[in-house]
């Protein structure tokens, strides 16, 4: 026992002197902590923001989009839209190469958009399951070497901005990958290229253009929220994502971070869901009426939910639009119990003997967004309050939730959030751009906003449009399907090592961010 | 006892149709996945083209005896989020809970022996009711809490060991490079502690109740006494005589341990942000990724249908009664 605990005592000790010292991040490395794994690297794979925040840096787009919502050139040095807003032509930078040292010309501009359409490849990203659709994708094709024409099947308002979202990379390359190897060996066009991938554990970059700050980054995946913060606490990470409300005082109490705290572009709301199986539901028939809606809108004090609840100060949504693209003549509903039950007495939905007016469902996640559970509770307390009996029924996200809302069988009433961007105020509206979208979760089919789209689309001037636009969103402010809430605050925990400042849309560029 | 090992390899076939046909029913009752692999913006057509080339709009029987089908010709399928060999997956993430595991299992039976045999020893006294306690203790605190409370004691309060991470050791090694293998291996052990005694702290309380009851069970029999009687050392009784019996549930126990060890670990890498096949598993839950989650369950089965037999297979070997 004595010789045991002895060599014991040895081995331990000689384990201890051997450990480097804690693995602090080297002077030019930045270290990002982000919650969610990343699964691909094929560009029409990418799907998840954390899987595209990194793919960012390794393929570069034709144009980017600031962190305020502006167009600005990347790949690309100019753009031109042909008369009847079909197609659009870029002109290409000159000397652009794929980190093989391939030469990046037009056509491999065309092969990268077209790549995506093939069914062969039965892609399922962003690129070919949202923007394709949503732009009516048609083909593209290489004018000359620097000169690339983008053909959609249709006119479309919001094209320019996401065809900025769309990855580039080397015809050459790409053509002779397996899925497997695009999957894992990217060779990008961006600033930076893919050093090394270890499965659920971290992600290396390294600097490819010599005008990206950080010679490399290193995206740890670290999905527990409290180890996050204790590996920022630590000195180990520079930046982490998504910090719990109830982390914020812990890291702005430590003397090497700070949280930034942003209001995000997603939209939160509690959708009130006018289909036809609602109708003859409890509270279901309540919420066809305008009136109904709108009085519940008075009912809730949104900044005490931010304050209390997500520990962040707000300003209440005035519609489905991102400021600074919002009405600006449109006011925050104030919380006015008084004006609720007003509204209610006068919509026919009087307090019975018990007090209660009618009961409705609140269907809604549980464990999606931030603090989303409390909310929907304090919502529901709320309308409680003025008489609505509100049963919450929280659900398992993927399994249950998202084929509920996807079927657009949520409701009579369902918390939700969808994202938006500060780019186009269209971009926040195409949400419901016809009663049968698919994203039109609600149902709503007041045509006082869906006949309003043939007229912007034709619309002469851009204040002809806006003006518009503004009177479709005082329609959705007054008479809407969604009792509005906020936009969700994202939680940023940043390292005094580096100077980052966090955007509002969720994307994290590290290109121009230094090691101080 | 070669007739009993083709025997369990052959049920072991059964075990296996069995326990993928569960799990694939289990995920499937989850609803449709296709939802979770499209924009959330994406047009009903994209859904209806994802649904087909996912294969999800194929009848359930068709679906699952296809994939039968392929695992017999050694295909396991493509994981539907890694667009990678599911199997190659499963097989990479492996190495590092067979880790965890096995430092957790040697962490737990190296201190529950010597615990338990102490507190057998000296039953009724300080030590025994300190070391029931600590057992007590060790069962009833949930090893994600534990976790936590060792990363900000240990990680980041005193400095000790690495807050999340790890370090490969099995993986360069069945690879062939030897020599970064045994390079990382102090860093592998270093990157373990945390995690591993996350992992094992019950194994550890629960062994040390069985050992010690065990302990106490032999040392009230007639031929400890005996031997006591023909005035061997206590230490002899203990090591040669008590010990020797006393291992018998305890070998037993090492095996389902194993098992046991392996279910428990997928809280904990989530915690550690250990990159192991826990954690890949309960990603493919959530993302209703079928083929990794089957191939897991096809690795597991496996592992655990060997066990069972090498436990078996020492059990005769200790104990003379036990026939094959």
């Amino acid at each position: 026992m004595n010789k045991l605990g002895l060599l014991a005592s040895v081995a331990a000790s000689g384990l201890l002197l051997a450990m480097p010292a804690m693995a602090q991040p080297a002077a030019d490395t930045i270290v990002v902590g982000l919650s969610a794994d990343v699964t691909t690297f094929d560009p029409d794979n990418i799907a998840s923001r954390d899987n595209a925040n990194i793919a960012r840096h390794i393929f570069g787009t034709l144009y980017t989009v600031s962190a305020e919502g502006k167009f600005e050139p990347s790949l690309a040095e100019s753009l031109e839209v042909s008369e009847d807003g079909k197609t659009y032509t870029y002109t290409m930078k000159e000397g652009l190469t794929c980190h093989d040292g391939e030469p990046l010309t037009a056509e491999d501009v065309a092969y990268s958009f077209n790549r995506g359409k093939d069914p062969a490849g039965n892609f399922t990203g962003n690129t070919p399951g949202f923007i394709y659709s949503s732009i009516a994708f048609d083909k593209a094709e290489a004018v000359d070497d620097r000169h690339v024409k983008i053909m959609l099947g249709d006119k479309n308002l919001i094209a320019e901005g996401l065809l900025a979202e769309v990855y580039i990379h080397c015809k050459d390359s790409y053509e002779k990958m397996s899925p497997d190897q695009a999957a894992t060996s990217p060779i990008g066009s961006g600033a930076y290229k893919l050093a090394s991938w270890a499965k659920g554990s971290e992600v290396v970059l390294e600097r490819v253009d010599p005008s990206a700050k950080a010679a490399r980054i290193v995206w740890r995946i670290i999905p527990e929220a409290s180890t996050r913060t204790a590996e920022l606490i630590g000195g180990n990470v520079d930046l982490i994502t998504n910090v719990a409300p109830d982390q914020l005082d812990a890291i702005n109490a430590s003397k090497v971070a700070k949280v930034q705290a942003i209001q995000g572009t997603r939209r939160m709301y509690v959708g009130f869901n006018m289909g036809e199986q609602f109708k003859t539901q409890p509270g279901g028939d309540a919420i066809q009426d305008p009136k109904v809606r709108r009085a519940m809108q008075y009912a809730i004090d949104v900044p005490a939910i931010c304050k209390q609840l997500l520990n962040f100060e707000c300003e209440r949504a005035t519609g489905l639009v991102n400021p600074p693209n919002d009405n600006k003549a449109l006011k925050p509903y104030p919380y006015d119990p008084e004006m609720a039950e007003k509204l209610l007495d006068e919509a026919g939905w009087p307090r019975k003997d018990g007090g209660e007016r009618f009961s409705i469902k609140l269907q809604g996640p549980r464990g999606r967004y931030l603090n989303d559970q409390n909310v929907i509770l304090a919502i529901a307390q709320y309308l409680g309050d003025i008489g609505i009996n509100v049963e919450p029924e929280l659900m398992e996200w993927s399994s249950v939730y998202v084929p509920l809302i996807r079927e657009r069988n949520a409701g009579p009433m369902f918390f939700l959030g969808t994202g938006g961007a500060k780019w186009s105020a269209l971009y926040d509206m195409s949400d419901l751009s016809e009663v049968d979208a698919g994203t039109n979760y609600t149902r709503w089919s007041d045509p006082r906003w869906f006949d309003r789209w043939e007229d912007i689309k034709n619309a002469a001037t851009e204040e002809d449009r806006r003006k518009i636009i503004d009177e479709m969103l005082t329609v959705f402010y007054e008479d809407g399907p969604w009792l509005l809430l906020y936009f969700q605050p994202d939680f940023y925990g940043v390292s005094n090592r580096i100077d980052f400042v966090a955007r509002p849309d969720e994307e994290i560029f590290l290109h121009d961010v230094a090691v101080k | 006892m070669w007739t009993f090992i083709a025997r369990r390899l052959l049920q072991s076939i059964v075990v296996l149709l069995g326990v993928t046909l569960i799990s694939f029913i289990a995920l499937q009752i989850g609803g449709d996945p296709t939802y979770l692999f499209v924009s959330e913006r994406a047009s009903q057509q994209e859904i209806e083209m994802v649904r087909h080339a996912l294969g999800f709009d194929r009848p359930l029987y068709v679906q699952y005896l296809s994939y039968i089908g392929q695992v017999v010709r050694g295909d396991f399928g493509n994981s539907l989020s890694y667009r990678q060999p599911a199997m190659g997956l499963v097989l990479g993430a492996l190495p590092a809970t067979i880790e965890l595991t096995v430092f957790a299992l040697v962490f737990a039976m190296a201190l529950a022996v010597p615990f338990g045999v102490f507190a057998a020893l000296n039953r009724g006294t300080a030590l025994d009711g300190g070391i029931i306690t600590l057992a007590m203790f060790g069962q009833s605190v949930p090893n994600f809490w534990l976790g936590i409370m060792m990363i900000l004691f240990f990680g980041l309060y005193l400095h000790w060991f690495p807050i999340s991470g790890h370090v490969p050791f099995l993986q360069p090694l069945l690879q062939g490079d030897f020599v970064t293998a045994f390079k990382n291996l102090p860093r592998t052990l270093y990157y373990l502690v945390m995690p591993g005694i996350a992992v094992g702290f019950y194994s550890l309380s629960r062994n040390a109740r069985l050992v010690r009851s065990s302990m106490l069970e032999v040392l009230n029999q007639d031929y400890v006494r005996t031997a006591r009687s023909k005035g061997l050392t206590e230490r002899a009784v203990v090591v040669h005589h008590a010990l020797r019996n006393a291992w018998l549930p305890v070998i037993t126990m090492v095996g389902l341990e194993f098992g046991f060890l392996l279910g428990g670990v997928v809280v904990i890498e989530t915690v550690f942000s250990y990159p192991g096949l826990g954690r890949l598993v309960f990603n493919a839950v959530n993302q209703r990724d079928i083929p990794v989650v089957q191939s897991a369950v096809i690795v597991l089965a496996v592992i655990f249908v060997l066990l069972n037999l090498l436990v078996d297979l020492i059990y005769a070997k200790v104990d003379p009664r036990v026939k094959l």
